[in-house]
């Protein structure tokens, strides 16, 4: 999937959101350091990020700094930094570069790394300073030259994480804020450096880890900066309490640190289109990754179609494990019955949401899963595995073990068939979108920084 | 001098397993054995046993003046033959004390009267035969599924012979009256009505081992002093509640049962109280004024009406599809086909389809054997298909039975 530009019309802010109450006490500053970032998106992290940020303006004040942003683009009460569009002489001239004993020292390994895709990751490799180093990256002359380049995860990204780094820590001692509030991986460097050049409260908001992309016996250097990292924030909101446990059970992080924030959802007006075949049909949208369990898609589709021939079953997405499912799809006889659409985008998922019966998310880790809430927006059931974090706040769907192929199959044939079901999880969805908001979420986010007494000193002062 | 009826429900359901999609029409059986087993030995060690000892105690050691009344489901009866005859035997053991008194009930605990009028009275007096058959009496007071009432109710109870029916106190309906006196159901005119006293029978069951409750932990000269207020304005006090309160929904280590254990001296100190079994009490008492229910009422959830097991369209559906079967499986006569249709109409497991406030795991959830309320629609409604095939299966080979038969006729 590569970077492509998305509608920058910004919605308005979930329906529910209250008003800010006046209060005397001045609003909190947020530093939040982000990755992707509307137009620039390449995963739901971008879209997350941009709503969280747009709902928490109006409880505090904050600025962002992303790698990459487009002048043209401009957000309301929000202080957006490109690290494009910064002289990086300005920088240089910034505070005392005294501090940068760490990152000075930081070894790099020459690879190719997107987060999003996993088939043969490099991250899985053990680091080995020893013979791997390549190249030891100089404070100061280096420009923010490689956040000019098109793919935030192509060519070095490990280069680009640790610039972004030492760059947003310069920037950031000419920015007067209370919390960091980091998200994911790629700005951990940053977060964490941020941290030791202020003294300021480092939180990590968790959307996706390795040990979900890349299974729970990751080990490669990914996992071990987000082990770090989390180990050295003060606090981490993940978006469900599926990820807390992952925090919790793979990278050794207590409890008490842990705060979840579920996401939330832009609103969208729903509509229905008319059928394109007159089989029921069964919905799947996401990448084609091992984390996102395809492969159990055609199982389920096998076994459905043993007893209902009326269906169609759809995978929207790409992904490496495409061919393989073609060829999983042809070699169980279900070819006929079983599309691959390939990547469509956004208003072409809607299309296919607009004329879906039943919507099916068999991932094998899903920190969050907004795909099924946008399903229920379109009034498709979802049938959703257990190992997904809206399965917490979707009180309306029929949930699964990943693996266990004869439950959702018969949970796609009760809804094909049982119109009182059908409707009833949709009833019950529906009432569940009042509660998935952006604003929920960011009163949950203030909610976790007062619970820490992150914002003592604005309390006191 | 005011009297305590203590009425307590024992009643287990056939669970019915996770029957799948794909086991319609390969496996007509539809129970889950085990769970049922597991359940009921559970309880039994829990709360049957220890608290019928306890009672038996109780009766033996205040000389006859400590008295109980209790309903138990047919269902329930079936399961103690079944896995726990102890169980069924210390019931008996009670019954024989003289202090006890049975109730009628339908017996399959089931929502029959809302539906059929017929299927209601075929489970009462099937479980009037059961009752006789074990304890040796034929009950003369009638309790209905969960309290479930109405006028209509009391007036059909009425014409069946029952002298007195018991329901829900509830604060609409009192309209600023006590519970505590025998009421006439509107539009009846022998029938007494028993209401619960729910504050105080709430207390008991619900709030005895709460820590937040002001009055935790409730000792039982407390609460007798609560009992013995009603002196002066009132005759019955009823408290109403489950059986398996006392060591199940409150747990030994509450204290409950040392609770119940000094409860009876403690209400008897006052020498103006004593305990009195339904038919007694009705025996005493005359009415004092009237009860109008309109509609349902029953003791369950806040709500105190049929929304625990009809308010969504999944339980409504449901309910609708297995008594549409009625005719066809009381006219086959089919000793098996009619049991299991009866087993099906079990209350628990529509209670188990209800979504109110199921999202904060509330007490359908405490109860359910099911994740969600849509695996409880889902699995009835598979045991149903498969069920409703099996009636049609019957049917085609009573056809063909009889088609081979005039053969064999005409051939002679």
């Amino acid at each position: 999937m590569s970077t492509k530009p998305i509608d920058p019309i910004i919605p308005p802010v979930a329906a529910t959101a209250k008003p800010v109450v006046e209060t005397k006490a001045p609003l909190p500053k947020i530093l939040m350091l982000g990755w992707e970032f509307p137009p620039v998106i390449n995963g739901g992290l971008g879209v997350a990020c941009h709503d969280l940020c747009i709902a928490l303006s109006k409880y505090a004040q904050v600025t962002m700094i992303i790698p990459k942003s487009n002048p043209d683009f401009v957000v309301k009460n929000l202080n957006l930094i490109g690290m494009n569009t910064i002289d990086t002489k300005t920088l240089r001239n910034i505070g005392h570069t005294t501090s940068y004993k760490k990152v000075k020292q930081v070894h790099f390994i020459d690879t190719h790394l997107n987060p999003y895709y996993n088939g043969n990751n490099p991250g899985n490799q053990p680091l080995d300073l020893q013979s791997q180093y390549l190249k030891t990256i100089q404070i100061g002359n280096e420009t923010a030259e490689v956040f000019h380049i098109d793919d935030l995860y192509g060519g070095d990204v490990i280069e680009k994480v640790t610039v972004f780094g030492k760059l947003a820590a310069k920037l950031a001692l000419s920015l007067d804020f209370d919390v960091i509030h980091a998200h994911d991986w790629m700005t951990m460097i940053a977060g964490m450096e941020i941290k030791r050049q202020t003294g300021k409260p480092l939180v990590m908001h968790i959307h996706s880890l390795e040990v979900d992309r890349g299974g729970p016996n990751s080990k490669g250097w990914v996992y071990q900066m987000e082990k770090n990292g989390m180990e050295y924030a003060d606090v981490l909101m993940p978006v469900s309490n599926f990820t807390g446990h992952i925090i919790h059970d793979y990278y050794q992080i207590p409890w008490s640190k842990i705060h979840t924030c579920h996401n939330g959802i832009r609103p969208v007006t729903p509509f229905k289109s008319d059928k394109l075949f007159k089989e029921k049909m069964v919905l799947f949208v996401g990448r084609l990754t091992r984390q996102k369990g395809p492969e159990y898609f055609v199982d389920i589709a096998e076994r459905v179609l043993e007893y209902n021939q009326d269906v169609r079953f759809v995978m929207a997405g790409t992904g490496e494990y495409f061919n393989p499912l073609l060829e999983r799809a042809a070699s169980r006889g279900i070819a006929h019955r079983f599309h691959l659409t390939g990547f469509l985008n956004l208003d072409k998922v809607r299309q296919l949401l607009s004329i879906a019966d039943v919507y099916v998310m068999p991932s094998v880790s899903e920190p969050f899963g907004l795909s099924a809430v946008e399903a229920v927006q379109f009034g498709v059931p979802a049938v959703i595995s257990k190992q997904s974090g809206v399965s917490e706040v979707l009180s309306g769907s029929l949930k699964f073990d990943f693996w266990d192929i004869n439950r959702a199959a018969e949970y796609i044939l009760a809804l094909l068939q049982d119109n009182v079901l059908h409707e009833k999880v949709c009833e019950d969805a529906f009432k569940d979108l009042e509660n998935i908001s952006w604003d929920h979420a960011s009163q949950t986010v203030i909610d976790g920084y007062t619970k820490y007494g992150l914002l003592k000193e604005v309390v006191s002062s | 001098m005011p009297s305590v009826c203590f009425y307590f429900q024992v009643h287990q359901p056939f669970r019915l397993k996770r029957y799948s999609f794909f086991d319609i029409g390969k496996d007509h059986f539809y129970e889950d054995d085990d769970k049922n087993k597991s359940v009921l030995d559970k309880v039994s060690e829990k709360c049957y046993l220890k608290t019928n000892r306890k009672m038996l105690d109780l009766i033996n050691r205040h000389k006859g003046k400590f008295k109980i009344t209790y309903s138990i489901s047919g269902t329930a009866i079936e399961q103690f033959e079944k896995y726990r005859p102890d169980v069924l035997q210390s019931f008996v053991d009670l019954s024989k004390t003289g202090c006890v008194e049975f109730l009628s009930e339908t017996y399959y605990h089931s929502l029959s009267f809302i539906y059929s009028k017929d299927e209601f009275r075929r489970q009462v007096e099937m479980h009037r035969e059961k009752i006789k058959q074990h304890f040796g009496q034929t009950p003369k007071v009638f309790r209905n599924t969960e309290l479930i009432y109405s006028n209509e109710l009391a007036s059909y109870i009425e014409k069946m012979g029952y002298k007195g029916i018991l329901c829900e106190g509830v604060d609409r309906l009192l309209n600023g009256r006590t519970p505590n006196f025998l009421y006439q159901p509107a539009g009846s005119l022998k029938i007494k009505a028993f209401l619960k006293n729910y504050s105080l029978s709430d207390d008991v069951a619900f709030r005895f081992s709460d820590r937040n409750w002001a009055e935790w932990p409730l000792q039982a000269d407390t609460f007798a002093s609560w009992v013995h207020k009603i002196a002066g304005n009132g005759e019955v006090l009823n408290l109403f509640m489950d059986y398996e309160t006392f060591g199940e929904h409150q747990w030994e280590e509450t204290g409950i049962f040392e609770f119940l254990d000094h409860l009876p001296t403690e209400i008897m100190k006052h020498p103006d109280f004593d305990f009195k079994t339904l038919s007694e009490a009705i025996d005493s008492y005359k009415v004092r004024d009237i009860y109008d229910a309109p509609d349902y009422i029953s003791w369950a959830d806040a709500e105190r009406d049929l929304s625990a097991w009809l308010s969504n369209s999944m339980e409504k559906e449901a309910m609708k599809r297995i008594y549409a079967l009625e005719e066809k499986v009381i006219k086959s006569e089919n000793q098996d086909l009619i049991e299991v249709w009866g087993k099906l109409q079990t209350s628990d497991h529509f209670y188990y389809m209800c979504t109110k406030f199921w999202s904060d795991g509330d007490v359908h959830k405490y109860f359910s054997p099911y994740d969600s309320p849509y695996d409880a629609y889902i699995y009835y409604m598979n045991a149903l298909a498969d069920f409703e095939t099996t009636i049609e299966e019957y049917y085609k080979d009573q056809r063909q039975a009889k088609k081979l038969s005039k053969k064999k006729e005409t051939v002679e």
